[in-house]
C-alpha cells in the first residue's frame, strides 16, 4: 500500500492527475496497445478530471489511445439526465478531451437485461486486456464504486441496491425528493476493481477520514469495502491532510517518511516495468533493478498471507507470486540511473545480529512460498 | 480494441468560448453540424452516434451568440426591397447578393421590409421575399424568414416618409388579398408557407381590428405602427392579437400623461399580454434615455431594429427612392438619412451591431441583455422560439462570434468576428 499525503485537496488531485499522465505516457499507448483506465464519478475525482483536462489542453497528454471503463451508473434514470453518470463524465471529462466514444464504456442502467449488461461489461474489460489503472474515490462509509457496506469482496459487476444512507445523501441532487432518487445501480464489483493492475484512490476531506482509517489501519472488512485494497499488489491512496484526521500520527509519519526516503534516494515509488508498459510489451531486464526492498516485502507479506484472494486469482497477483518464473519477478525499473547497484533486502537483514529474533521475524521468501502452498492446499 | 478513425459528419465543436444562455454568458462548448444545419445535442452525439467533431475551434474566450435577427430592414448595400426592376430575375439576383453581404454583419436571418407601395409592386416583389424554406444553404448568406409589409394600411397622419397617396384602409380580408396578392397572404398548398410574415398596420382605421385574428390564424404577425391609436385602441388591438409594435415612439402619438397612446400597452397594470416592440437605437430616431425607458418598461419585448434603408453601406450622397407612386430622393450624411430638402427622417443607415453597441453604451444593460434583443426576443416574436435565436440543441446553427474588447472607459463595443450559418462558417473577420 502506498499512501501519499498532500497538504490540500488541490495538491492531492494534482498528484493523482500527474501520476495518471505519467503512467499513460510511459505506457506509450497505441491503437493495438491501448491504456485501459477505470474511472469513478462523484465529488472526489472532480479536481483530478479538471487537471487532466488542463493537461490535455496544454498538450501534455493525449487520450487518443486510452480506453475507459466507468465504475457505475444508476438504474432507471434517463442516460442524459443531469444526474446520470453518463452526464457527469461528459460534462467533466469526455467533452473536453480527445477520447473517442468507441473507447468509452459506461454501464447502461436502462439496458433491457441488466444481468446480461453486467456479464457483458466484465467480458469487455477482459477483452480489452484488463484495466491498467483503476482510479477510485470512496464514500463516507468506505464504499468503493457502489459496493456498499456488506458487499462481497469477491463481487463482480452486478445490480446493487443502494444503502439508505447513500439514497439520502444523493437526494440533494434530486430536489430533495427521495422518490426521484434511484434506489439501484449497476456497479463493478470489488473483485473487478482488485483485478486492475493498479488501483489509485483519491480521498479528501475530514468527512472521509473515518473511512480512510478503517481501510488503512484496520483489517479487511466487507463493511468498509475499500479495505479490500489491502489485498491488492499495487494500491495507492492519495489524500489530503484533512482525510488523515482519524489516522494515528504514527501511520501518517510512516507513510510520509517512506515517500521522503524514496525521494532522497533518487527513486520514485514506481511499479514493476511489466505493469508500467502493459502486458504486451516485454520488460527491459538490463535496465531493471530492485529498489526499496523494504516496502516490497511489506506488500508481498500482506499478499501472501491473505487467504481471501485465492479464487479467482487476479492476473496481477501472479506477477508477484513466488511461484512464477524468475523473469516475471517483481522487478522495478528505476526512474533515474544512479551508478550504484541496489540489491533486495529485508528487515531482518538490517539487524546486526538477527539470530536473536529469528523466531519472530517475517519469514524469508522460501518459507513464505511453502506457507502459501499449504494455504492453497487447504483452500482447495 | 475498437479504436477507429473519427468519421466525417461535418461536425464542428466551438470551444473555449462564452455562450449566450438566458441572461448569462456561460463557458461551454457548442457542437454544430453542417449536414443538418443545426446545433447538436453533443452528449447524445457522443454516446449514441459515437462521433467526434471533425473540427475543434478554439475561440479564445470570445462570445458565441445566436445569429442576429433583423425585423426592420428596407434594403441595404444599394438595393431597396421596394423596387420593381424591368427584369425581375435581376431582382432575385440583387436579393441574393444582399443576403451574402448582410450575413457578414452578423444578421443571419431577417424579415425584408417593404414600405407603403402600390398593389402592383407588392405583387411583383413579395414572391421573391418569402422564406427560403427547405433550401437551408449556408452559402446563400442571410435568410429571409418571410416579408414584412409596412403598409399601406397606415394612418395618413403618421405616414413618416411613406407616400400618403398610396395609403389605404382595409374593410375586409379581401382588401388585403387584393392589395398584396392572394397567393402572398394565404398558405401555399404545396408547402404551407406564406411570403408575408408580418404586417404593420394602423388598427384604428377601417376594419383592421377585426382582421387581426384572421391574420394571426395564418401565422402572420400583426404589428401596430404608423398609427394614431389611443391607448384604448391600442389595447383593443393587442387583445385582438397584435403582438408587435413597429418602431416604438416613431410614427405614433407621443406618450402623454393623460393618454399614454400605443406606448401605454407596455404598462404592466393591464391584464393583457404585453406585445413585443421594435426600437431603433441608431442615435437619431430616439434619444438614448427614451430607448432605456422603453427597455425598462418591458425588457422581454424589447427588439432592436435598424430600419435601415438601401443606403446602408453606401457612401454619403443623394440617392433615388421609389416611394409609392412618386420618385423621391434621400440625402445620406453619415448615419443620417433625410428626405431631400427636408428635416424628415427617412429611416437609418446603421447596421444591427451598431444598434446593439449603442444600446449597451446607453442603458447599462449587460451583454446578454443586449444580445437577447436581437436574438431570442425577435425569434419569439416571429414564433420561432427554439428554432432561431437560440443556442439550445435542435436550433438552427446560425451563430455570431463576438469579441468584447474593453478600454479604460469600459466596454469598447462588440465586434463581429465570425458568422456561422447552418453550421458552416461564412464570415471571418481575420480573413475578410
Amino acid at each position: 500500500m502506498r499512501l501519499i499525503i498532500r497538504d490540500d485537496t488541490e495538491a492531492a488531485s494534482f498528484y493523482v492527475a500527474s501520476y495518471i499522465v505519467e503512467r499513460i505516457k510511459h505506457f506509450d499507448p497505441a491503437p493495438a496497445h491501448p491504456f485501459v483506465l477505470g474511472l469513478p464519478t462523484g465529488s472526489s475525482p472532480l479536481g483530478v478530471y479538471r487537471i487532466l483536462v488542463e493537461k490535455y489542453k496544454a498538450g501534455e497528454i493525449s487520450f487518443e489511445n486510452v480506453v475507459t471503463f466507468n465504475m457505475d451508473e444508476y438504474i432507471g434514470i434517463p442516460r442524459d439526465h443531469p444526474q446520470s453518470y453518463h452526464t457527469f463524465m461528459w460534462q467533466h471529462f469526455f467533452s473536453h478531451v480527445n477520447i473517442h466514444p468507441r473507447n468509452v464504456h459506461i454501464l447502461d442502467g436502462n439496458a433491457p437485461n441488466l444481468e446480461a449488461e453486467c456479464v457483458e461489461y466484465e467480458a469487455k474489460i477482459k477483452s480489452s486486456g484488463g484495466i491498467d489503472l483503476f482510479l477510485a474515490g470512496i464514500g463516507e462509509d468506505g464504499h468503493i464504486a457502489f459496493n456498499e457496506p456488506g458487499s462481497s469482496l469477491a463481487s463482480r459487476t452486478r445490480v446493487k441496491t443502494l444503502a439508505y444512507d447513500t439514497v439520502l445523501a444523493n437526494s440533494r441532487f434530486f430536489n430533495d425528493d427521495l422518490d426521484q432518487v434511484p434506489k439501484m445501480a449497476l456497479t463493478v464489483g470489488v473483485q473487478t476493481v482488485l483485478e486492475a493492475r493498479e488501483v489509485v484512490v483519491i480521498v479528501h476531506g475530514a468527512r472521509k477520514s473515518l473511512a480512510l482509517q478503517r481501510c488503512i489501519e484496520q483489517g479487511v472488512n466487507h463493511m468498509w469495502t475499500l479495505s479490500s485494497l489491502q489485498l491488492h499488489p499495487h494500491p495507492m491512496i492519495v489524500c489530503d491532510e484533512d482525510a488523515t484526521l482519524e489516522l494515528q500520527v504514527k501511520t501518517v509519519k510512516y507513510f510520509k517518511s517512506i515517500e521522503q526516503v524514496a525521494r532522497a534516494q533518487g527513486f520514485e515509488q514506481i511499479l514493476p516495468s511489466k505493469i508500467r508498459t502493459g502486458p504486451s510489451k516485454p520488460a527491459l531486464p538490463a535496465q531493471t533493478i530492485l529498489v526499496n526492498g523494504e516496502r516490497d516485502r511489506h506488500v508481498d507479506a500482506a499478499e501472501s498471507e491473505s487467504p481471501t484472494i485465492l479464487a479467482p486469482q487476479p492476473t496481477t497477483s501472479r506477477l508477484l507470486s513466488v511461484a512464477t518464473p524468475a523473469s516475471e519477478c517483481p522487478i522495478r525499473s528505476r526512474s533515474v540511473s544512479p551508478d550504484i547497484e541496489l540489491v533486495p533486502d529485508r528487515m531482518a537483514s538490517r539487524i546486526a545480529d538477527s539470530s536473536v529474533f529469528r523466531g519472530r521475524l517475517t519469514p524469508g521468501p522460501e518459507v513464505q512460498a511453502n506457507g502459501l502452498a499449504r494455504v492453497n492446499a487447504v483452500g482447495a | 480494441m475498437g479504436i477507429t478513425t473519427p468519421t466525417h459528419d461535418g461536425i464542428a465543436k466551438l470551444t473555449n468560448c462564452r455562450l449566450l444562455r438566458g441572461n448569462e454568458l456561460v463557458w461551454g462548448d457548442v457542437w454544430v453540424s453542417s449536414t443538418t444545419g443545426k446545433i447538436l445535442r453533443s452528449q447524445a452525439t457522443f454516446y449514441d452516434d459515437l462521433i467526434m467533431p471533425d473540427n475543434t475551434i478554439d475561440l479564445k474566450g470570445r462570445i458565441v451568440s445566436p445569429g442576429f435577427i433583423e425585423c426592420q430592414l428596407n434594403g441595404a448595400f444599394g438595393f431597396n426591397f421596394s423596387t420593381v426592376l424591368e427584369d425581375m430575375s435581376e431582382y432575385r439576383k440583387r436579393v441574393s447578393d444582399l443576403n451574402k453581404r448582410l450575413v457578414q454583419t452578423g444578421v443571419t436571418s431577417y424579415i425584408p421590409t417593404v414600405t407603403s407601395q402600390t398593389s402592383d409592386l407588392y405583387k411583383k416583389v413579395l414572391p421573391f421575399l418569402g422564406t427560403s424554406g427547405q433550401r437551408r444553404a449556408a452559402e446563400d448568406g442571410a435568410e429571409s424568414l418571410g416579408a414584412h409589409v409596412e403598409g399601406p394600411f397606415l394612418n395618413p397622419g403618421k405616414n413618416g416618409v411613406h407616400n400618403v397617396g398610396v395609403l389605404r384602409q382595409a374593410e375586409s380580408f379581401k382588401d388585403l388579398e387584393d392589395m398584396y396578392g392572394t397567393s402572398n397572404i394565404n398558405p401555399d398548398a404545396a408547402d404551407d408557407s406564406i411570403p408575408i410574415k408580418m404586417i404593420t398596420a394602423a388598427p384604428e382605421l377601417g376594419h383592421m381590428m377585426e382582421l387581426i385574428p384572421e391574420l394571426r390564424s395564418r401565422g402572420i404577425v400583426c404589428s401596430v405602427g404608423h398609427s394614431e391609436a389611443t391607448y384604448e385602441e391600442a389595447s383593443v388591438a393587442v387583445a385582438a392579437g397584435a403582438t408587435m409594435i413597429t418602431h416604438l415612439f416613431n410614427a405614433m402619438r407621443p406618450l402623454h400623461h393623460r393618454n399614454p397612446g400605443v406606448f401605454g400597452v407596455l404598462g404592466i397594470a393591464e391584464r393583457l399580454p404585453r406585445p413585443f416592440f421594435g426600437v431603433i437605437a441608431d442615435g437619431i430616431h430616439l434619444h438614448p434615455t427614451t430607448v432605456k425607458i422603453a427597455w425598462n418598461a418591458h425588457p422581454d419585448g424589447f427588439i432592436l431594429v435598424t430600419d435601415a434603408m438601401h443606403m446602408a453601406g453606401l457612401p454619403d450622397g443623394t440617392y433615388p427612392w421609389t416611394n409609392g407612386e412618386a420618385q423621391q430622393f434621400i440625402t445620406k450624411k453619415g448615419a443620417v438619412l433625410l428626405l431631400e430638402g427636408s428635416e424628415t427622417i427617412a429611416g437609418s443607415s446603421s447596421i444591427l451591431i451598431d444598434c446593439v453597441n449603442n444600446f449597451l453604451q446607453w442603458s447599462g444593460a449587460t451583454i446578454p441583455q443586449a444580445l437577447k434583443a436581437v436574438t431570442s426576443t425577435p425569434a419569439a416574436m416571429l414564433d420561432l422560439k427554439g428554432v432561431k435565436g437560440s443556442l439550445e440543441a435542435g436550433a438552427d446553427a446560425d451563430l455570431v462570434v463576438l469579441s468584447d474588447s474593453c478600454t479604460e472607459d469600459g466596454l469598447a463595443g462588440l465586434v463581429v468576428e465570425e458568422v456561422w450559418k447552418f453550421g458552416t462558417k461564412v464570415f471571418d473577420n481575420c480573413t475578410a
